[in-house]
């Protein structure tokens, strides 16, 4: 269940559709989230080239917590994670209530489902998804309780990015990040890139949209 | 029915049907352009009663050059630029300007004073970038000498000399006798592969003795060159001591800023705009009538048959446009995350594109202390990470002025991206003071610009590096996907990160439109 009131969120649709053309496209991110946009991608697409991953349709909970996280220093701060570098510093400013809206704004950004760009086994990566699917569960769209966010939105190669930070520790190293902790324990049963690879692939057919 | 083909009509469909590549030969655009020389008069064709409407992506000096020139010859221009301003990397800083870094957002904090600025852009013109210099002329911005290397300033490494900075004519003299003397010594050991004349083996002794200033006997002794220790007007000259060639050679001033000014781009005498590099920028606006829209994202293109159709976001609306042509300069990187249509092989292109980085830092210094240094203008050279500390060329024994603390190239921009701003001034202060006695102590204000951070930019210029990407892409995308999107900007040019290539780029973009613009209307250009 989302955290979210719907009051909030209404609000929102209606502040969108009165500046949008159409009320049924998505919404014209206000001047304080273009800054998102400039490296994520028109509503947050995501951008390969500069490895700035998809963030639309992702759990806005998800989202205000890895933007705390970063806020923190707890993300983003390993020289070991570069793009994580790049996005720490645009957290720090950021008050709580901003970063809630950012996450807001987040979910309801539209774009196209991410491209497949990692090919691996994907009867192999169904079989070490098993583990996988108890925080993000079967379907892959995540469980809020355990702190298991939605695979689907996200980009295959972001998804080989972070699992490789995790098994490094450049993510889920700090105590501050519970969730990640978890998340870097449970990464080491992918013993190598293939397995990595192999569980992206299998991800990817996950998604439905 | 068969209808009638209109010549246009037979163009797109050309390009349509072969590709790019089949209307670009239709196109004499680049036999009509000359890249070296004095710049022609692009001379394009006036539309007269046509219609035909263009959009321009970004503000900066492709961008502003196309809509310039296109409006002049009857063209229907909309500027639409991202950012808050106009200029695109071409950015001078005065007191309050904003510096739009991602997460970082500065002000600069500069005297009210218009002596006291900072090119975080470009900031050196050197005179065979005839385009530059052309519409300088045309738009009648005023120029100044720049001095880029200054004799009288340093070299600087902390492993050498103790720390001590030596002086650039001591490193370059001492280096240059050295190698003269070794270049005497062979020809007295006949050590060449030819066998030499007397003459020749005079001659050869001659240039050595006058390029290194050797003394009769053909050894390096020191000389006036290196700068004199003491004296020389009214007292008798002194003479530095010859560095050690060990010395010399470990310190790599060599390899990392000795031959700077013989790479053209960087050969005295450099100019730049007086009053700072954005006088160009000025002096395009005002002489642009057409509607350069700010804070304007381009949220989609799409190609169709007949137009092009642009979206974009415009204080808070989502607007449309649909046009003839548009001049794209956004930053290639940003194309992955903007829908489009292009055609798949001009996506692979600007996706084979990574973005270049450079970071700088300027200082406002309370006093002109490298005055009393005897050092006016130029540069010191450092292997310390700020790499070089330049001194202004304007404003010379005024009281306050502004010198650039530190220019790092590319990867090396990572270092100071991931500090704070405080804490790259605060770095870059302490390697000045390694350098000059008290450096910091004159800071009174500062201003860092990381490209690779800056809004709208994340990068400067394309890295068109990785092999294979220059072969395979560049003629590509320096023609129109679908005969009406021009990619412009430094981005598609050899000269990456240098206004004469983002000049470059727009001249080739407009010469092959007009050249397609006079063959729908069965024209053919007097080439």
């Amino acid at each position: 269940m989302k955290r979210y009131p719907t009051r909030k969120l209404l609000g929102l649709v209606l502040l969108f559709s009165s500046l949008a053309s159409a009320a049924d496209e998505p919404p014209v991110p206000p001047d304080e989230f273009v800054y998102c946009t400039v490296c994520h991608g028109v509503q947050l697409m995501g951008n390969p080239i500069i490895k700035a991953p998809r963030l639309s349709g992702m759990d806005a909970w998800y989202v205000e917590q890895q933007m705390k996280n970063f806020k923190k220093g707890i993300r983003g701060v390993n020289p070991e994670d570069p793009y994580g570098y790049v996005m720490q510093p645009m957290a720090v400013p950021l008050t709580d209530a901003q970063i809630v809206a950012v996450a807001e704004f987040v979910e309801m950004t539209v774009s196209p489902a991410a491209e497949v760009t990692i090919s691996g086994d994907v009867d192999s990566g169904k079989a070490h998804y098993s583990t996988c699917a108890a925080c993000h569960g079967i379907d892959g769209k995540g469980n809020e309780a355990l702190g298991g966010t939605d695979l689907t939105p996200l980009n295959d190669w972001y998804l080989v990015t972070q699992l490789e930070n995790f098994k490094n520790g450049s993510r889920g190293g700090n105590p501050g990040d519970i969730y990640g902790m978890q998340m870097r324990a449970a990464v080491q049963l992918l013993t190598d890139d293939e397995a990595i690879r192999d569980v992206v692939s299998y991800i990817s057919t996950l998604r439905n949209d | 029915m068969k209808k009638n083909l209109s010549r246009r009509h037979f163009l797109n469909l050309v390009g349509a049907a072969g590709g790019s590549t089949a209307v670009y030969k239709t196109s004499l655009a680049l036999g009509l352009m000359q890249d070296t020389g004095p710049v022609a008069q692009l001379d394009l064709k006036n539309l007269g009663r046509q219609k035909r409407k263009v959009a321009v992506l970004g503000a900066g000096i492709a961008g502003l050059t196309v809509a310039y020139e296109l409006e002049r010859v009857g063209y229907d221009v909309t500027v639409i630029e991202a950012s808050h301003r106009v200029g695109g990397r071409n950015l001078t800083v005065r007191h309050g300007d904003i510096i739009d870094e991602l997460g970082n957002t500065q002000v600069c904090n500069f005297d009210d004073d218009p002596d006291l600025y900072f090119n975080c852009g470009p900031a050196r013109v050197p005179g065979h970038h005839r385009r530059v210099l052309h519409y300088c002329k045309a738009l009648k911005v005023p120029l100044q000498i720049k001095a880029n290397l200054s004799r009288p300033a340093y070299r600087h490494d902390p492993n050498e000399f103790g720390g001590k900075p030596i002086t650039v004519s001591r490193y370059i003299a001492d280096a240059r006798g050295f190698l003269s003397e070794l270049l005497y010594k062979a020809v007295d050991k006949n050590a060449f592969d030819e066998p030499l004349t007397a003459d020749d083996q005079e001659r050869i002794l001659a240039f050595a003795r006058e390029y290194g200033d050797l003394a009769a006997d053909g050894l390096y002794k020191g000389t006036e060159r290196a700068g004199r220790k003491s004296g020389g007007f009214v007292t008798p000259a002194e003479l530095f001591d010859v560095i050690d060639v060990k010395a010399l050679l470990s310190n790599r001033f060599w390899a990392s800023g000795m031959t700077n000014s013989e790479n053209p781009d960087w050969g005295e005498p450099l100019m730049e705009i007086t009053g700072g590099m954005d006088g160009i920028i000025k002096a395009f606006v005002n002489n642009i009538a057409s509607p350069i829209l700010l804070n304007a994202q381009v949220q989609s293109i799409n190609l169709n048959s007949e137009t092009v159709d642009v979206v974009y976001n415009h204080k808070g609306e989502r607007r449309k446009i649909a046009v003839d042509y548009v001049f794209n300069s956004i930053p290639t990187h940003f194309m992955s995350g903007i829908p489009n249509n292009l055609p798949r092989e001009y996506k692979e292109g600007l996706a084979a594109l990574t973005p270049g980085n450079f970071f700088k830092i300027g200082f406002q210094m309370k006093e002109r202390f490298w005055e009393k240094e005897g050092i006016y203008g130029g540069m010191t050279n450092t292997n310390q990470r700020i790499n070089q500390i330049w001194y202004p060329s304007h404003g010379i024994h005024g009281q306050k002025g502004v010198v650039l603390g530190a220019y790092a190239f590319f990867t090396q921009s990572d270092f100071f991206e991931r500090m704070t701003p405080e804490e790259r001034l605060s770095y870059a202060a302490d390697c000045g003071d390694k350098i000059h006695e008290g450096y910091s102590s004159y800071i009174e204000a500062g201003v860092s610009v990381p490209w690779g951070r800056m809004n709208h930019m994340m990068g400067c210029g394309a890295n068109w590096g990785k092999p294979g990407v220059r072969e395979t892409y560049y003629k590509l995308l320096q023609q129109p996907a679908g005969g009406r999107h021009y990619m412009i900007g430094d981005q598609i040019s050899y000269h990456s990160s240098w206004q004469e290539g983002a000049f470059g780029s727009a001249e080739v973009a407009l010469l092959d439109l007009d050249s397609r613009v006079r063959a729908e209307s069965g024209e053919t250009k007097k080439g």
